[in-house]
């Protein structure tokens, strides 16, 4: 059960990079806020589906929920928004690379000073080469990409 | 304004943990299905809003652009829920490394080939060498 579920989560990312390059590339010729908007629109039309069928918590608790955590949901668009603008210009892999970058270390930050009621995992030293890695990931995903728009170009 | 796209992508990924984090506390009490159905309404509501005032693309795009074009949001559902399911089995770490190494690997695919209308660019050495990076910085934090 556990290998199949790690296969199922491994599928998720996919569809997270497929996204990207699905967004990416309707966005040049409809647009970056249109683009986001319809993900928005027919990801919200595909969960009411689902909901219906499988939800077993309650959508009116939104009404009595506190405001501070109803506000992710500009979170949520600005990630979708930025994401279909990055990718046209630096390509799915650098977005993404870049994206996970800034998703772990805002999530250790979090960890770190257990904001919003989350455990408490302080930032040591193996944390610390993990940044170091992430580092050299970025340098080697702007090299890289340079590289092959520049083999592109010639 | 290359270096600009960077750090676009990396306020996105900020976006996101801000926005997990977040979320985890609404979902134990509304449910996580229902959460992320508030996410995708109050997303439609926002860009909604920016289109009307600021949208200089082509909405009516959409009806003529080649179906699998404009199957974004579905695939962001599947994602969602694939997490969803499997955090409950094998943990937040393994649910996270897991998607991290299928979205990595996947986007160097989809490059190489030029899948999905991508711009298509050969996999080379650094690319690699970024995502091993990426493996290791992912192994070190959990």
């Amino acid at each position: 059960m556990g290998i199949f579920m790690i296969l199922f989560t491994l599928l998720g990312g996919i569809t997270l990079s497929a996204q990207s390059s699905i967004n990416g590339t309707l966005s040049r010729k409809a647009g970056t806020i249109e683009t986001t908007f319809l993900t928005f629109i027919t990801g919200s039309m595909f969960l009411a589906i689902f909901i219906l069928f499988f939800g077993q918590g309650n959508v009116l608790g939104i009404l009595e929920a506190p405001k501070w955590q109803l506000s992710a949901a500009f979170l949520g668009t600005m990630y979708l928004l930025l994401t279909v603008m990055a990718v046209p210009k630096i390509g799915v892999i650098a977005t993404n690379i870049a994206g996970i970058i800034g998703q772990l270390v805002i999530g250790m930050l979090i960890d770190h000073f257990g904001w919003f009621g989350s455990l408490v995992i302080s930032f040591d030293l193996k944390r610390s080469f993990a940044l170091l890695f992430m580092v050299i990931a970025l340098y080697f995903i702007y090299k890289g990409n340079k590289r092959s728009s520049k083999e592109s170009c010639a | 304004m290359r270096y600009f796209a960077y750090i676009l992508a990396l306020l996105a990924g900020s976006a996101l943990s801000f926005e997990g984090a977040i979320y985890a506390e609404l979902g134990k009490t509304i449910g996580q299905l229902e959460t992320s159905f508030y996410n995708f309404f109050m997303g439609s509501i926002i860009m909604g809003l920016l289109w009307l005032f600021f949208g200089k693309g082509k909405l009516s795009y959409a009806v003529e652009a080649p179906k699998w074009s404009i199957l974004g949001g579905v695939l962001g559902v599947v994602y969602l829920t694939s997490i969803v399911i499997s955090v409950p089995f094998v943990g937040v770490g393994i649910t996270m490394v897991a998607v991290i190494i299928g979205q990595l690997v996947m986007s160097m695919v989809i490059e190489h080939y030029g899948w999905l209308g991508s711009k298509k660019t050969r996999i080379n050495k650094e690319k690699i060498f970024a995502v091993i990076s990426m493996i290791m910085a992912l192994i070190l934090i959990n």
